[in-house]
């Protein structure tokens, strides 16, 4: 039992590795929201190793193409090191804190306007429960709550260029009756330009480089938490004061959460046989916090994804 | 006198079985087809590996700047062009115009390609030809 129980961590920890850097689809961005989809029968594993505020995040994930329309994808990216990070969308198939996450992507448009063109427009819809607690320098940890995504996103494709706009909505719900303590809702919006310059613009089966100019648009809402008995000792992990007395409604909302924030920055992706390459820097252009949360000097990430193509039901 | 008539038992059995084997000359030879939506390497790949799954495909060479497939049959195939447009459909893409080769049958100004099932109008093309013939034509 414990060999087997060894192996299978070891097949986890091969697939992670694999899956390395890619929190976008594995053949679109790496950060704002895309409308690529796998084809019918297809299915990718993928993994990013992203980087911010201090913190490291690892990202598996595997996607399957139900139809060419529509795709499944299950993610789990985790903290690799203990530190406060904000608490968004890290890119549109993957959400940017640690949680397990069922996606469905539906290309609901998809106009197949000449050789290499195309426009499509795509809706995201998923659900995610966080897995790991999130340090917080006002207080403990918040209770786990399950939390819903939405996004849409609408593209052009050609071989030379490439654009895509999108926006999505990730909110954290009050599921249970009473008051109970509420992550933040994020609404993300992203705009990527991409470029395939003349000179890499070769024949398959060649590697395939294209680079993008991405920046995303984050309004992060606040957090708050349940009064705690009376009697009990608030601990702060940093030595911070303890929050203040609950409001009105009884709730208790978070000072330093929340804020707005624009980042921009370079991306590219790399195509190869069945493999894809990705990765980028994106750095703030306006920041807006509510508090005293961690503001981030850039956000990374690198990834590898791998495809298994041509499977057809 | 034995000898003879076990010869002539020889030959008439060979000759049946010769008619029993002889080759149904019914099958798409090459096919060249445009392919809208194809933008990246690895969507090349993906459509490149779907069509080698299907029966009788020798080989498929993509071009991503002309948007083309160049597929060559094994003889004696029983591939179907409305397969392959349905695994490209599969593949997110729209398969177009195509120029293909094939042997097959007239009747009257229908080319029906034996073995597959699938006829193409073709016009001014046509064959009283009997037996089958190669024709390459376009499709649309």
């Amino acid at each position: 039992m414990r060999d087997i129980l060894s192996k299978v961590k070891v097949i986890v920890c091969l697939l992670g590795l694999v899956s390395v850097p890619a929190w976008g689809d594995g053949h679109g961005p790496a950060f704002g929201i895309s409308t690529t989809t796998l084809g019918s029968g297809d299915a990718s594993v993928e993994t990013e190793v992203t980087y911010r505020s201090g913190v490291a995040m690892i990202g598996p994930q595997f996607s399957y193409g139900i139809s060419e329309n529509l795709q499944l994808s299950v993610s789990a990216p985790f903290d690799i090191n203990q530190g406060e990070h904000p608490v968004d969308r890290f890119s549109s198939t993957m959400p940017g804190i640690p949680a397990a996450e069922v996606l469905l992507a539906w290309r609901f448009h998809h106009a197949l306007t000449g050789v290499g063109s195309r426009n499509e427009a795509t809706l995201y819809v998923g659900g995610l429960t966080t897995t790991q607690h999130l340090l917080r320098s006002d207080g403990p940890p918040l209770q786990r709550q399950p939390g819903i995504y939405g996004a849409i996103a609408a593209g052009h494709i050609t071989r030379r260029y490439n654009i895509w706009a999108g926006a999505g909505y990730q909110y954290f719900g009050k599921w249970s009756s009473g008051i109970v303590d509420h992550e933040s809702n994020t609404l993300l919006t992203s705009l990527v330009l991409g470029w395939r310059p003349p000179f890499l613009d070769r024949e398959y089966p060649k590697p395939d480089w294209r680079f993008f100019w991405e920046t995303t648009g984050e309004d992060v809402g606040q957090a708050w938490r349940a009064p705690t008995p009376p009697g009990t000792v608030v601990v702060t992990d940093h030595g911070t004061p303890p929050p203040p007395p609950p409001n009105s409604s009884g709730i208790v909302v978070l000072p330093d959460s929340g804020g707005r924030s624009v980042y921009s920055g370079p991306t590219f992706l790399c195509t190869y046989r069945s493999f894809a390459f990705q990765g980028g820097v994106l750095f703030p252009l306006w920041t807006q916090l509510n508090g005293t949360q961690p503001s981030e000097r850039f956000r990374a990430v690198i990834g590898v994804s791998y495809f298994f193509l041509g499977r057809h039901k | 006198m034995t000898s003879f008539w076990n010869s002539a038992l020889r030959g008439v059995a060979l000759a049946g079985l010769l008619l029993a084997v002889e080759p149904v000359h019914a099958e798409y030879l090459r096919i060249q087809l445009r392919v809208y939506g194809l933008d990246c390497e690895l969507c090349a790949r993906g459509v490149s590996a779907s069509i080698e799954r299907l029966p009788g495909v020798k080989s498929v060479e993509v071009s991503l700047k002309k948007g083309m497939l160049d597929i060559a049959l094994a003889p004696g195939n029983t591939f179907k062009m409305s397969d392959l447009r349905k695994r490209i459909r599969q593949n997110g893409f729209r398969s177009m115009e195509a120029k293909v080769t094939a042997v097959g049958r007239f009747s009257g100004s229908k080319f029906e390609v034996l073995g597959s099932g699938e006829s193409y109008d073709l016009g001014s093309q046509a064959s009283n030809a009997v037996t089958p013939v190669e024709m390459t034509f376009d499709v649309h």
